[in-house]
């Protein structure tokens, strides 16, 4: 077991190398993590809905319960006019989600602990939202850079402060779920490492830590997953209800 | 039929006490620590973003020191914006 902390976030190829040109495209563990999660959300999907019935089975319930987790949300956030975008936050959510708890099984990569993966998630989610806010407002989307009653002298800085204020919106998204993820993980490894090393003698205590840690790991998981989902659903608020 | 009644009004109740149940300990807690984490990278991110638009419009006007620094500073004022308006949102919603 390696006992560098930082080693269980290696990236490495999975099977044959494939190029294109300078562009390694390779399938990688990430690559095959997100696959993993992808397939448990689909089947898990379609096994519970497989048998449908008025009353709902076990499997059949926690289902339904994960649909009006995320259809409560929406409408709470965002209104009604957010109906259209239920697929894409539910998929969202339920991806981070399952990413975030299958990276709590031991041997396991957690996809969500890569600021890229993070960020294009949060970039397309920003281009998204803004493209939906020219679509929906035209030009007076713009509007949202100025707020009203402010007088004409500070409004320059206003509005650049608030230009700012907006483009920070896809780094504190994707920042926030990556460091929560990534810090959670090293410390888990660094607690795990000094049962090792301090043995039978020694080494309860940080295995207590270790287990308050993971139970700790797996309220932050389904945390970032919603704090993610429900900033979307903010941002698609701001884009759909234009209120300044 | 009267057994359905029964049924119906005991439903309503077991319904009840658990929406209040996981309001009051998942939702109240796990919100906080929730918003505790958006509040500080919300701050940072502004900074962040203020900082690399200074740098940037430095190296393209040549002017090195003086824009960096001007949009740290108003980085931080977006950041302080952003921090005021989710407290905002946050006492909305209690």
């Amino acid at each position: 077991m390696a006992a560098n902390p930082m080693v269980q976030f290696n990236v490495y190829r999975v099977g044959p190398e494939i190029k294109f040109g300078n562009i390694d495209l390779s399938f990688t563990n990430s690559s095959l993590f997100m696959l993993i999660s992808a397939s448990i959300i689909t089947l898990f999907l379609y096994l519970s809905t497989k048998n449908k019935r008025l009353v709902p089975g076990k499997i059949q319930l926690i289902s339904e319960l994960l649909y009006n987790f995320v259809a409560k949300m929406i409408s709470d956030t965002a209104g009604s006019k957010a109906k259209p975008y239920f697929p894409f936050i539910f998929s969202l959510f339920v991806f981070i989600l399952v990413c975030n708890m299958v990276g709590m099984l031991p041997y396991s990569f957690t996809v969500t602990s890569h600021i890229i993966v993070t960020l294009v998630m949060a970039l397309f989610i920003f281009i998204a939202v803004t493209i939906i806010g020219f679509l929906k407002h035209g030009l007076k989307y713009l509007s949202i850079f100025v707020p009203s009653g402010v007088p004409v002298v500070l409004l320059p800085l206003i509005t650049i402060i608030e230009i700012i204020s907006y483009l920070s919106r896809p780094v504190s998204l994707s920042v926030r779920l990556f460091a929560n993820m990534m810090a959670g993980h090293t410390m888990l490894k660094v607690f795990g490492g000094f049962v090792i090393s301090l043995g039978l003698v020694g080494g309860w205590l940080p295995l207590s830590f270790s287990v308050a840690l993971t139970g700790l790991e797996i309220l932050v998981a389904f945390l970032q997953a919603y704090v993610f989902a429900i900033l979307t659903c903010i941002y698609l608020n701001d884009a759909l209800n234009l209120h300044h | 039929m009267e057994n359905k009644e029964d049924f119906k009004t005991r439903l309503k109740i077991e319904k009840k006490r658990l929406e209040e149940l996981t309001f009051k300990s998942e939702n109240k807690r796990g919100l906080f620590l929730g918003n505790a984490f958006k509040l500080g990278t919300e701050l940072v991110a502004a900074v962040v973003v203020g900082t690399i638009i200074g740098f940037i419009l430095d190296n393209w006007f040549g002017t090195k020191p003086v824009l960096i620094i001007i949009f740290f500073l108003i980085g931080f004022a977006a950041g302080i914006l952003n921090v005021v308006r989710t407290a905002k949102n946050m006492q909305k919603n209690d």
